[in-house]
């Protein structure tokens, strides 16, 4: 029988998404989906030059294509209030300031803009737009510039690292690993539309609508309410949708001139250069221990690649202060302007690209000391508390997940020498490698409609970018209600709905979450308020001590006497819809505790000695992440994220040409990121134990260290099937011949 | 996309009438779709040819027959095939992805253009794109480029996979041209090296079309591989790749073929290394000469030296997969 012709009912989906039904079958919109009357479309043209100043721009043959309804440079556009000048401009923060400069800062800029009835006249006409340059010196070569740049401290020092010259052994190495791009399955896409002078409405691609909302509000200094983002379903996003992008203001100066509502979605091409992508990066490290194998010290240096218009910084040391135990730490980072678009968070910022090179190089340590790699990091841990702030964890299971990924994979077959373990022309090896993130918790509301039924609704502005919030909440409304999941609705990715945080950092179950919880107890006591009037024995009483029900409301501590039925109380007090919105956000646990999430990889990887290629065989990931809510959206976070790190490790890769100051390719034909064929089966664990402090629901947040260590797992067994030690990112075929 | 007119035909001779120098033909449109979106390909017209050729694969009095609108995905899956020339099988399903090989067609594959990078970006000199611009890639990233047969003036390779077991197989090319004349050239002239003229990617003759394929019976079907080295292990194009066959008598090599995808302008044959393999014991020993000897004079790009030792290692597990069956 095939897959479409088992019974299905489309009312009850197996556990799964609140939103799965219509993402199957197509009902659910996506940004560029969405029908709007009058609507037209608008199509950017790149610069064809990587730095310089536009001298002219011929838009002439443009406008005379059949269908074109106006034309965006620099020089003719409705300008932007929080871009009028300079001084603005700069106030605005809002990088690059798109149209309203005629600097070039890197090659596929927008320069101008052609809106037209379809998208195919818009399309046509862009490729008809020219443009003059006064061309500028450049650079796209990350690794020939970095040498220019000194490095900064990233945060103080600990103890004296001169320490490590009296180390018993020690590892020094470099490490490099190459750009990579996000690319989201769905392309960044804005639909605009002026309601009014002052009024403006989007639906838009991003991981957060508040962030948008409250951005556009500044740059056309019009009231935040006035501002209205939809953003109900997201087709991935890992960082770049936590910034708002040129684009969409671009679509939105488009709406302004030609008012009508306009349509801009990103082609795939595009997008490699305009929303961001992990920056190449360069790190060296310098590690000691003594005898038995106990961490002296770290010397960490990294620099990563920005633009020549933005300054941004990766954090790759953050999580060499997280994971170990150990006196003396010096790290230092800088940056390296290039003539490239500015780059972004992209899953597990930072800390994966540290922690790559710290797991590595850790692993080349425990070949030097001869002892197990899972029991020199268990030798490492820093189990009690934060090693930098010296704050208690309110948990850490990190050695449970070592423990029992080493169970799963079966670590004891390890060979503990490197090239030991041989079919035909197949080395065979293993290597692990752990990671830890920051577990956050931001300010979130939440909102709840009760309809007389005992159906309520639970609302939230925050995103859903394929994660399970939607999914979770539900599972959370039903655990603190009682009542049955078919009859709680869940709408959120609309800022028109009770604000929360951009969705990022493994934040947004850990925040909303307490909001759900806030919002259950505030409807707990308006019913009970309401029950009152009925019932004396609820006046006054606690939230704790109410009891919801699909039928109604009762009492924990009295016996059934006292349960009102939905109907008869909505009948009584004349109720309508009940509506409650609560916020919670973190507090003072936050000083008497540290945070974290952490992960342990395993893997068990093939390379093949004649041809340099590596399969990788198996990938285990276990993880603490507090409480798992949703254990399957959760899985698949996890599996996600591993995929990603295989990604990283072996192919993911944005070359550029210096001569030329360009991304080399920009299609997926060539840019490279894993398929089903080059990922086993993600092998997939939870510790599940719930966090008491970090929120209510007790979950930590698991999107990030799904990928931090994964490369450096895969680089480790690489090491121990073959003995080479490959520390530059991605291991592709090649490296491993020439290694 | 620049705006084009769009016809249909259902005969050759209808579509060989409508072709001029600005009409381009259009079968599967997996590659010339992407040709025109990044204006490298600016037809002023399109005609559909996929009702105009021959879609079936035909057993004929010395072999077989493959029309050009043969899509890969039936292509790959033929009982004949299969059974006779499973060679071709395996370097179709080694290319593209599953929906891209339902549209995909065998005249389409031989005529798909390079993916230098540099060709697909119209904004960097290249001399196949623009006769006389310059080439990027010998200055600038060539790790995909070729390392035997180019030029000066063009680095490029062909990015067919099943091109490659047809150069091995000794197929030919059934081309029909405007007055109606049929004429056969053989695979491994069909295309070009790149020379002086690099924006020539094959002799497929003006205005004319391919009709179908030709492959003689042959002695290879139970020994063959097609190994395909890669960045990702599905839906990328072959660093290199190699497409062997042999022809055993106990196990004594009547007969090899060795072709390589990956590595030149063209479907490259190791002849040198096929002829020491005849007369050989097929063993590690002799494939590990072979392939030695395939590789003595490359010299490879800036950015591709691997090439060299990995095509080495491609070729004797190709060999070596032949014994295995
Ligand atoms: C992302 C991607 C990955 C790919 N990976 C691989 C791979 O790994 N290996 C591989 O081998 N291929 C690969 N391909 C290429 C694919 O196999 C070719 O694009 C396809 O075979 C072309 O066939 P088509 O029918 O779609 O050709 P079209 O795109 O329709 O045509 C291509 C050219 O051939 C001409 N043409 C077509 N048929 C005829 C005919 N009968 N006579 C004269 N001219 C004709 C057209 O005018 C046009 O110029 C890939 C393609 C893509 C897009
Ligand atoms: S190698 Fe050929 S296709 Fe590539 S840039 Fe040079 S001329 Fe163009």
């Amino acid at each position: 029988m095939g897959f479409f012709d088992e019974p299905f009912d489309l009312m009850t989906p197996p556990e799964g998404r609140v939103e799965g039904v219509a993402k199957v079958t197509g009902s659910g919109k996506y940004a560029a989906e969405y029908k709007v009357n009058g609507l037209c479309h608008a199509v950017l043209v790149g610069s064809t030059i990587a730095a310089g100043t536009i001298l002219n721009i011929n838009t002439s043959n443009a406008k005379q294509v059949a269908g074109v309804l106006g034309v965006i440079t620099h020089l003719e556009k409705p300008v932007v209030p929080g871009m009028a000048d300079e001084e603005k401009i700069k106030e605005a923060r809002f990088g690059l300031p798109v149209f309203h400069t005629d600097k070039v800062y890197f090659k596929g800029q927008p320069i101008a803009l052609v809106i037209a009835e379809t998208l195919e006249d818009a399309t046509y006409a862009a490729s008809l737009v020219s443009a003059e340059y006064r061309e500028d010196a450049k650079t796209v070569d990350f690794n020939g510039t970095l040498g220019f740049v000194s490095l900064t401290p990233a945060g103080k020092d600990r103890g004296d690292i001169t320490a490590l010259n009296s180390a018993a052994h020690s590892i020094e190495a470099e490490y490099n690993i190459k750009a990579e791009v996000h690319n989201p399955m769905e392309m960044h896409a804005t639909i605009a539309e002026w309601t009014a002078d002052d009024k403006l409405k989007l639906f838009d691609k991003n991981q957060g609508v508040n962030n948008v909302q409250r951005t556009f509000a500044k740059l056309f200094n019009i009231p935040v309410n006035h501002i209205e983002v939809i953003s109900e379903f997201v087709g991935g996003g890992f960082g770049s949708g936590l910034r708002v992008w040129p684009h969409a203001l671009a679509c939105i100066m488009a709406a302004k001139l030609v008012k009508r509502p306009v349509k801009l979605m990103l082609t795939r091409p595009q997008m490699f250069y305009s929303v961001g992508y992990r920056p190449a990066s360069w790190q060296k490290i310098k590690l000691g221990a003594n005898a038995d194998g106990k961490f002296i010290g770290i010397h960490h240096q990294a620099k990563n690649g920005t633009s020549v218009y933005e300054n941004f910084n990766e954090g790759i040391t953050r999580v060499t202060r997280l994971i170990y135990n150990f006196d003396n730490l010096k790290a230092e980072a800088a940056t390296v302007p290039l003539n490239l678009s500015t780059p972004t968070w992209m899953r597990g910022p930072g800390d994966c690209t540290g922690d790559f090179a710290i797991e590595s190089a850790i692993d080349e340590l425990s070949y030097k000391l001869n002892i197990d790699p899972v029991a020199l990091r268990m030798k490492n841990l820093a189990l009690e508390k934060n090693p930098e702030t010296g704050l208690p964890w309110s948990t850490n299971y990190i050695n449970e997940c070592i423990e029992k990924g080493a169970q799963m994979i079966s670590w004891k077959d390890r060979k503990a020498a490197h090239s030991q373990n041989i079919e035909g022309d197949w080395n065979i090896g293993y290597g692990m490698a752990v990671g830890a993130w920051n577990a956050g918790r931001g300010n979130a509301s939440a909102g709840i409609q009760m309809q007389k039924d005992g159906s309520i609704t639970v609302q939230t502005a925050m995103t859903d970018i394929g994660t399970g919030t939607g999914i979770s909440m539900q599972n959370i409304a039903h655990e603190t209600t009682g009542i049955s999941k078919s009859k709680i609705k869940i709408e959120l990715g609309n800022s028109n709905l009770p604000p929360a945080p951009s969705q990022g950092g493994s934040n947004g179950l850990s925040s909303i979450g307490g909001a759900v919880v806030a919002a259950v107890n505030a409807l707990k006591l308006k019913l009970a308020e309401h029950a009152a009037l009925q019932n004396e024995a609820y006046k006054n009483v606690a939230a704790a001590d109410i009891l919801l029900s699909d039928k109604g409301i009762s009492l924990k501590t009295a016996n059934s006497q006292f349960f009102i039925s939905y109907a008869s109380l909505w009948e009584k007090n004349k109720l309508g819809i009940l509506e409650v919105e609560a916020s919670s956000g973190p507090g003072a646990e936050r000083q008497k505790y540290a945070f974290c999430s952490s992960a342990a990889h395993f893997c068990k990887v093939r390379v093949n000695r004649k041809t340099g290629k590596v399969k990788i065989e198996r990938l285990v990931t276990v993880s603490d992440g507090g409480k798992i809510i949703s254990e399957k959206a959760a899985a698949n976070q996890m599996s996600g994220a591993a995929v990603g790190g295989i990604g990283m490790a072996l192919m993911e890769e944005q070359a550029t040409d210096e001569r030329l100051g360009t991304l080399v390719g920009n299609d997926f034909a060539g840019y490279h990121f894993p398929v089903n064929a080059d990922a086993p089966i993600i092998e997939v664990a939870f510790i599940n134990k719930p966090d008491p402090n970090i929120n209510p629901q007790g979950s930590k947040g698991l999107g990030e260290v799904g990928i931090i260590g994964t490369a450096a797992a895969i680089a480790n067994a690489i090491y121990n099937a073959t003995g080479k030690r490959l520390r530059d990112l991605p291991i592709t075929p090649d490296k491993v011949l020439l290694g | 996309m620049r705006p084009f007119l769009f016809s249909k035909s259902s005969a050759i001779n209808q579509a060989l009438a409508k072709k001029n120098g600005t009409t381009q033909y259009i079968a599967g449109g997996t590659n010339l779709v992407d040709l025109m979106k990044k204006h490298i390909a600016e037809p002023e017209s399109l005609v559909d040819i996929t009702s105009a050729l021959p879609a079936k694969i035909e057993v004929t009095a010395k072999g077989i027959q493959i029309g050009a609108m043969v899509r890969n995905t039936p292509l790959a899956n033929d009982a004949i095939i299969l059974a006779k020339y499973p060679l071709i099988a395996k370097a179709v399903l080694a290319g593209a992805s599953p929906q891209i090989r339902n549209m995909a067609s065998t005249g389409g594959n031989l005529l798909q253009r390079t993916r230098c990078p540099y060709f697909y970006d119209v904004t960097t000199p290249c001399n196949k794109r623009k006769a006389g611009s310059g080439c990027s890639a010998i200055p600038g990233e060539n790790r995909m480029s070729a390392i035997v047969g180019y030029s000066d003036q063009c680095i490029a390779v062909h990015p067919s996979d099943l091109c490659v077991a047809l150069a091995a197989l000794d197929a030919s090319v059934k081309v029909q041209d405007k007055s109606g004349k049929t004429q056969s050239i053989a695979f491994t002239d069909f295309h070009r090296l790149p020379g002086t003229t690099p924006e020539r990617d094959n002799n497929l003759p003006a205005n004319a079309l391919i009709h179908s394929i030709e492959i003689n019976e042959n002695a290879f079907a139970k020994n063959c591989a097609y190994v395909k080295v890669r960045d990702r292990d599905s839906y990328a194009f072959a660093l290199v790749s190699v497409a062997a066959a042999l022809n055993l008598k106990d196990n004594q090599i009547v007969e090899a073929r060795l072709a390589s995808g990956g590595v030149a302008h063209k479907p490259w044959r190791w002849l040198e290394a096929e002829q020491y393999l005849k007369g050989k014991t097929a063993n590690a020993a002799t494939f590990e000469a072979a392939a030695d000897i395939a590789i003595k004079d490359l010299r490879a790009q800036s950015h591709n030296g691997f090439k060299i030792p990995m095509l080495k290692g491609a070729i004797e597990t190709a060999l070596q997969q032949c014994l295995n069956r």
